[in-house]
């Protein structure tokens, strides 16, 4: 089985209640079934036969986990409860128990797993779907281009693998990534610019994990404007309330948006109550909107209701994902490249 | 009472209970059971590690308001269903589990936070607030419960009011009775009550604390107004290392004897700071006892605080210090000790030994339960720090610890040497003038030890119970009721 890698999560978190309130699911649904320690209890039953994949409510909680990865970022030992659960759900695809909604979603993305490029040379820039349908993102990423006088090309298409692996279709998601590897290639790209936190975090890790190589450097969107170094003429008309990414702080490590945030002089203030928890909506699971709108929308008002002012402040985030989910909730949100442009 | 789930009354009470709180918040799947019948208690956990199934609760029931959970209350009242309120589950004494089926209270959805009154520095919430979340409430408005325990992360305000529990400030803000002004409760038949608005007063007993450590069995806690306290300008903390726990203990007693008033304290034993605190801190200290304290308030007064303190470590003990930085190792790893990888964990059988005790007595109860678990049980170790202090005394945290190769495969085995090594420990302890016990609170764990603890007193705790809860509905199993 997938989850027999994750053993040590298996064996330290089922009886584990450390990181209890951070589960963004389990505090917006009040379970037990939503978190660390339970869903680690559930799989390590599956070998002595308390719990069964037959279960469906076991297995929707798999699939509704917000996968922020909170949890491993607060553990001291980061012991890795979000591999545990992804691990999880290729099992249950392996076992032909993933439930009709998933697999609906995983032939979409399978079929959507093709790519088109406009324009010239070796840089380019992938617009994934998710950002594409965000007007201002785009134009604000295309005018930060024009500022660097860079005319990347343009790579606009479906998934190149990530949205398959967290609904736990590895070998397909395999495929959408060796295919998107020789489409980068065969274009001839050598600096690939990426705007969603989920591709990046698709390109740079799950990549290396599939053994596929990619032909280029890979850069998220922040990374990059930081080394165009960007003249801004002003600083954001007012102050921001960033948002930690749960790909690139949880599981990325990066620090570029803080890096960013702090060139264009933003008056930053703290987000909520604390900064451990993820205010992302789901944004680490990808494809919660799609699976648990209910959900999205529930985390969203836990978000408002954390917010100094509702109705004025402006949160700044990495992703078109959390943009657009707290939205639902009536808050305002930039992207990072939204904010950059705005100060050019 | 176990309710068949094809039965017609299972449909008719979910009926009632959905008509009360809601579709979405009465949930009869089989995670969230799964989930709600393995608390941090080790029998619970080692059963499910042999691949026994627990007990279950035939319906998970979130209520989001106090007049829902007396609409739940009249329910489980009409048909005499049991109802066992849930916090975090992170009892470590098995007080939330429904070993007889019936309703699990799972009380986190009434998570409100009404905000601290500015002019009594007081703050009010619904019980099922995590304690993390309420402390990032008040932070974010600069003042703090102080209520820092080590399960901040998963356990509810209620558990915390229902099992008497305690943060690591305790020495100077006191365990959560000490910070509580007032509660409202539903009593077993659904009637909603308020005690005293404030904790001072000569009104007759004290309502307030007839609640507070009934772990479920008298009614459910749905609100709270607690004492809050601004920042404090200064938190400065200090360690000695002494060559043995006898030592630490005398300068630790003779601090508090001297008044200064010191916000923690900590005295790990020989075995614990060698195995323990070095790994935790990731420092090697391998010979003596680990004392470290703090003081907290405005800087002048801790500074003066801390230059007293000294004087009894360096002046009288002759303690080896370790300066504000040894002390500072524990304060910022002071949950780290309860992490898997540094905490005990199933296979191991394991288990605290919370004890209080006055100075007169608090070495003999570490030592009776030291000699008799080495004694009787060679496979065993056993550790001991003192966590809580008082005035008078301090508490006795200690554990006995089992590898896992030592504990037998067959669970019924396995719980059998389990409760044996209780037996014995807290018969020693209580022998010696030791009381079980400080902040873990009964359950179904220490049920069986209620009656030689409250001896004559007995009947007047039954009374209570039958007054309040005349048909056993609440928690019934527990707190030796
Ligand atoms: C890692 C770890 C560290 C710990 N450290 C500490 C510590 O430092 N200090 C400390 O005191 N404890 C500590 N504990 C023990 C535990 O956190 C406490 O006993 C806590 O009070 C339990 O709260 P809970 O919300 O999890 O309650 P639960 O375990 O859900 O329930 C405990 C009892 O309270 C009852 N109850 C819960 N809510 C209510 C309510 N609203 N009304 C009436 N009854 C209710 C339940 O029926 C049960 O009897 C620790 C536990 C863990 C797992
Ligand atoms: S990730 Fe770490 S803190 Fe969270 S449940 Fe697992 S072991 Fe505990």
């Amino acid at each position: 089985m997938n989850i027999s890698k994750y053993e040590e999560a298996i064996q330290n978190c089922r009886f584990c209640f450390m990181c209890r309130h951070l589960s963004a699911i389990g505090n917006v649904r009040f379970t037990e079934a939503d978190t660390p320690r339970v869903r680690a209890a559930m799989l390590y039953g599956l070998r002595t036969g308390t719990n069964s994949f037959d279960d469906e409510d076991f297995v929707d909680a798999l699939y509704r986990q917000d996968l922020s990865a909170c949890c491993v970022h607060h553990c001291v030992n980061h012991f890795d409860e979000n591999g545990l659960a992804l691990a999880a759900r290729a099992d249950v695809v392996e076992a032909g128990k993933a439930p009709e909604a998933v697999k609906a979603l995983a032939a979409e993305f399978s079929a959507s797993a093709s790519w088109k490029a406009a324009g010239k040379g070796d840089v380019a820039w992938f617009l994934d779907g998710t950002t594409a349908g965000d007007k201002d993102a785009v134009a604000a990423a295309k005018k930060l281009f024009a500022a660097a006088n860079v005319a990347p090309k343009t790579i606009t298409g479906g998934c190149i693998g990530k949205a398959l692996k967290l609904l736990g279709f590895l070998p397909e998601a395999k495929a959408a990534a060796e295919k998107f590897a020789a489409f980068l290639a065969a274009e001839g790209v050598k600096t690939l610019v990426v705007s969603n936190p989920a591709a990046y975090d698709a390109l740079t890790r799950d990549y290396a994990d599939f053994g596929v190589k990619l032909p280029c450097k890979v850069l998220h969107v922040s990374q990059w404007i930081l080394q165009a170094k960007l003249k801004f003429a002003k600083k954001p008309a007012a102050p921001v309330y960033p948002l930690a990414d749960d790909f690139l702080r949880n599981y990325d490590g990066i620090d570029a948006p803080e890096k960013l945030l702090k060139a264009l002089k933003a008056e930053c203030r703290p987000f909520g109550t604390n900064d451990e928890e993820t205010y992302n909506c789901g944004e680490g699971a990808v494809v919660l909107d799609r699976l648990h709108p209910e959900l999205v929308e529930a985390l969203a008002k836990y978000v408002a209701a954390r917010a100094d002012n509702p109705e004025k402040d402006t949160l700044a985030v990495a992703s078109v994902y959390v943009k657009r989910a707290l939205a639902k909730a009536g808050l305002k949100a930039v992207t990072l490249e939204e904010l950059a442009a705005s100060c050019l | 009472m176990k309710i068949k789930p094809d039965s017609y009354m299972f449909e008719m009470i979910r009926t009632e209970l959905t008509d009360a709180v809601g579709d979405a918040n009465v949930d009869v799947k089989f995670a969230d059971k799964f989930g709600h019948s393995i608390d941090y208690y080790w029998i619970p956990e080692m059963w499910h590690d042999r691949g026994r199934p627990c007990p279950q609760a035939d319906f998970i029931v979130h209520p989001g308001s106090t007049e829902e959970v007396s609409r739940v209350m009249k329910i489980a009242s009409q048909y005499k269903i049991p109802v066992v309120p849930w916090g975090g589950g992170s009892g470590s004494q098995g007080g939330a589990l429904p070993v007889f089926g019936g309703i699990v209270l799972d009380m986190k959805r009434m998570n409100k936070y009404y905000g601290v009154d500015r002019d009594s520095y007081t703050v009010r919430c619904q019980t099922g607030i995590i304690a993390r979340h309420l402390e990032w409430n008040c932070n974010k408005e600069g003042f703090s419960t102080m209520h820092l325990p080590a399960s901040i992360a998963c356990a509810t305000i209620g558990g915390f009011l229902a099992h008497r529990g305690t943060g690591v400030l305790s020495t100077k803000y006191g365990k959560i009775e000490d910070m509580v002004m007032s509660l409202e409760v539903v009593t077993p038949k659904g009637e909603i009550i308020r005690t005293l608005p404030v904790p001072r007063h000569a009104s007759g007993p004290d309502l307030t604390m007839l609640f507070l450590g009934s772990e479920g069995t008298l009614g459910v806690i749905t609100e709270v107004t607690l004492k809050v306290h601004p920042q404090p300008e200064s938190r400065q903390f200090r360690a000695y290392i002494f060559p043995d726990f006898h030592t630490a203990m005398q300068a630790g007693a003779s601090l508090m004897r001297s008044r200064l008033g010191p916000c923690a304290m900590r005295l790990y034993d020989e075995t614990e700071t060698k195995t323990h605190v070095s790994k935790v801190f990731g420092i090697d200290l391998d010979k003596g006892a680990y004392l470290v304290f703090g003081f907290d308030g405005r800087k002048d007064i801790v500074n003066l605080q801390m230059k007293h303190a000294r004087e009894i470590m360096e002046g009288q003990f002759h303690g080896k210090d370790l300066g504000a930085k040894g002390g500072e190792w524990w304060w910022e790893n002071k949950y780290k000790f309860f992490y898997p990888g540094y905490m005990f964990h199933v296979p191991q059988a394991f288990g605290t030994l919370d004890t209080v005790a006055d100075f007169a007595h608090i070495e003999k109860v570490y030592w009776a339960m030291k000699n008799v678990v080495n004694k009787e049980f060679p496979d065993a170790r056993f550790i001991g720090h003192f966590s809580h202090w008082y005035e008078w005394g301090c508490m006795l945290y200690a554990r006995f610890i089992f590898p896992g190769d030592k504990v037998p495969p067959d669970p019924r085995e396995a719980a059998a040497l389990y409760n044996a090594v209780w037996d014995k420990a807290i018969r020693a302890a209580i022998a010696n003038g030791g009381v079980i016990n400080e902040h873990h609170g009964v359950g179904l764990k220490l049920g069986r030890y209620v009656k030689d603890l409250y001896g004559s007193a007995m009947p007047v705790l039954q009374g209570i119970k039958k007054q309040l809860d005349p048909d056993g509905i609440m928690n019934p199993g527990k707190l030796g009721l």
